[in-house]
């Protein structure tokens, strides 16, 4: 009797302790510092153009060379002047860089920040874009993220990349060279891997003024446990 | 002893969710005078202090504690497991607060930062965070008085109010160099639902208008 007794406690304990470890595990915590891997570049350039090819449309090719050209001929820097109006942030550089980046996740919203102290925001609250096509919306480099989670994947979908306001930044460049802009729509699948050490990210870019057809790549990252923020000024 | 680890468990899954934004409001600062020591307090430390802190506004530095914590656009406060994140629209780094039971870093291992190093554990529905390795760049004026300096240490409670519409947060500054005895403040955030796009300052340091409105007038 005694003995059954003490057997029903443990399963009631283990019952609670099942449910509690339930509630905790659901869905996708991506939280943590994540170093991307790079499988050595030799460069930041040559690391950004590190993917598939793109598919360009001529236009935008024509535009690469004429830029590749200009730097060739040693217009390599910028000194148009900084303006207000200037979209703060940008997407393809921030998700490339060196640096590693920090993610929290909560429940309504996920928010990763990068080495210059800026973040970028995915809302997990179930809002839609709507508020992207509000009167006196403004657009920042890091566009407008919704997310939700599907099984074990955190699911991203952004719009609203800023229309480039100045000489100093003309365009915002993706990696191997397409284009991300107010018609580009940018798919993310966020994955962990390897027990959550490791983390995958795949972009699928979309945008007919642009592409030809959806430019797909991965970027791998490792998790940094005890690694420490920077801050860059 | 199946019970009591049971109960602790079952304790630790249970404290509130912070995240939100926050946005203070005119009756949200309850702040009173900081004791200063005699060196902070003379006229050429004050003058200093502000011409410090008006240089960094004007260079567009990262602001820092605690001009993050009082900024009149809202906060976002993110909340997972093991480590909080504030996010504000100055600019700013997004401060951390790790709460995975991990320690301060050494000084040796530790780049000073305008946010400091923050660990944070909780005692019943209130989240005590602990920061220090601040660095003395930014915006250092601390409300009531006083700047933030590397050799400061702050300590915050953070816990929800009015069914959690409402964040207090106090926060107790010490610094022998700086206060003659540690100084405590509180503010009372109020939650809003959206932050209005975008949600960062565009700040351009090179404006010589801005520069102009900012630095004139300070050798008054």
């Amino acid at each position: 009797m005694r003995t059954q007794r003490t057997l029903a406690k443990i399963v009631w304990v283990l019952t609670l302790l099942a449910g509690q470890a339930g509630s905790q595990s659901k869905g996708l915590d991506i939280s943590g510092m994540w170093l991307v891997q790079d499988p050595g570049s030799g460069s930041f350039t040559d690391w950004f153009n590190n993917v598939p090819k793109p598919k360009l449309r001529p236009d935008v090719i024509k535009d690469n060379e004429a830029q590749a050209a200009s730097e060739a001929a040693g217009n390599v820097v910028n000194t148009a002047p900084r303006l207000e109006t200037c979209p703060v942030g940008n997407f393809p550089l921030m998700m490339a860089s060196s640096p590693a980046l920090n993610i929290v996740q909560s429940r309504d919203e996920v928010l990763i920040g990068a080495e210059a102290g800026r973040a970028r925001f995915i809302y997990m609250d179930g809002r839609d874009h709507s508020e992207t096509k509000a009167q006196g919306y403004r657009a920042s480099g890091f566009g407008h993220s919704i997310g939700h989670i599907e099984g074990e994947t955190l699911v991203v979908d952004t719009v609203a990349f800023p229309t480039i306001c100045d000489n100093r930044h003309p365009v915002m460049v993706t990696p191997g060279g397409g284009r991300a802009r107010s018609t580009t729509h940018l798919a993310e699948r966020f994955r962990l891997a390897d027990n959550g050490e490791e983390m995958s990210i795949t972009f699928t870019w979309e945008d007919p003024t642009v592409f030809l057809e959806p430019h797909t790549y991965t970027y791998r990252f490792k998790k940094l446990p005890e690694a420490h923020p920077f801050e860059n000024n | 002893m199946l019970l009591i680890l049971a109960a602790a468990h079952m304790t630790a899954q249970t404290h509130p969710d912070l995240s939100g934004y926050w946005e203070l409001r005119y009756d949200s600062m309850a702040v009173g005078v900081a004791s200063l020591t005699a060196a902070m307090s003379g006229r050429d430390a004050i003058k200093a202090q502000v011409r410090h802190d008006a240089e960094a506004i004007r260079r567009c530095t990262n602001i820092g504690i605690p001009a993050i914590m009082g900024d009149r656009s809202a906060i976002d406060l993110r909340q997972s497991p093991t480590v909080t994140a504030i996010a504000a629209k100055p600019p700013s780094s997004m401060r951390y607060i790790y709460t995975d039971g991990r320690k301060h870093p050494s000084k040796d291992d530790y780049d000073p930062t305008t946010n400091g190093h923050s660990i944070g554990h909780w005692d019943g529905d209130t989240l005590i965070v602990d920061t220090i390795l601040f660095n003395g760049s930014g915006v250092t004026r601390i409300p009531g008085g006083g700047v933030r300096t590397p050799d400061s240490h702050l300590v915050e409670r953070y816990r929800l109010l009015a069914g959690g519409n409402r964040l207090a947060v106090t926060f107790t500054w010490e610094d022998p160099k700086t206060f003659e005895k540690p100084h405590t403040y509180e503010f009372r955030y109020y939650r809003i639902d959206r932050i209005a796009e975008p949600r960062m300052y565009n700040c351009n340091p090179n404006d010589p208008e801005r520069a102009k409105f900012l630095l004139e007038g300070l050798e008054n």
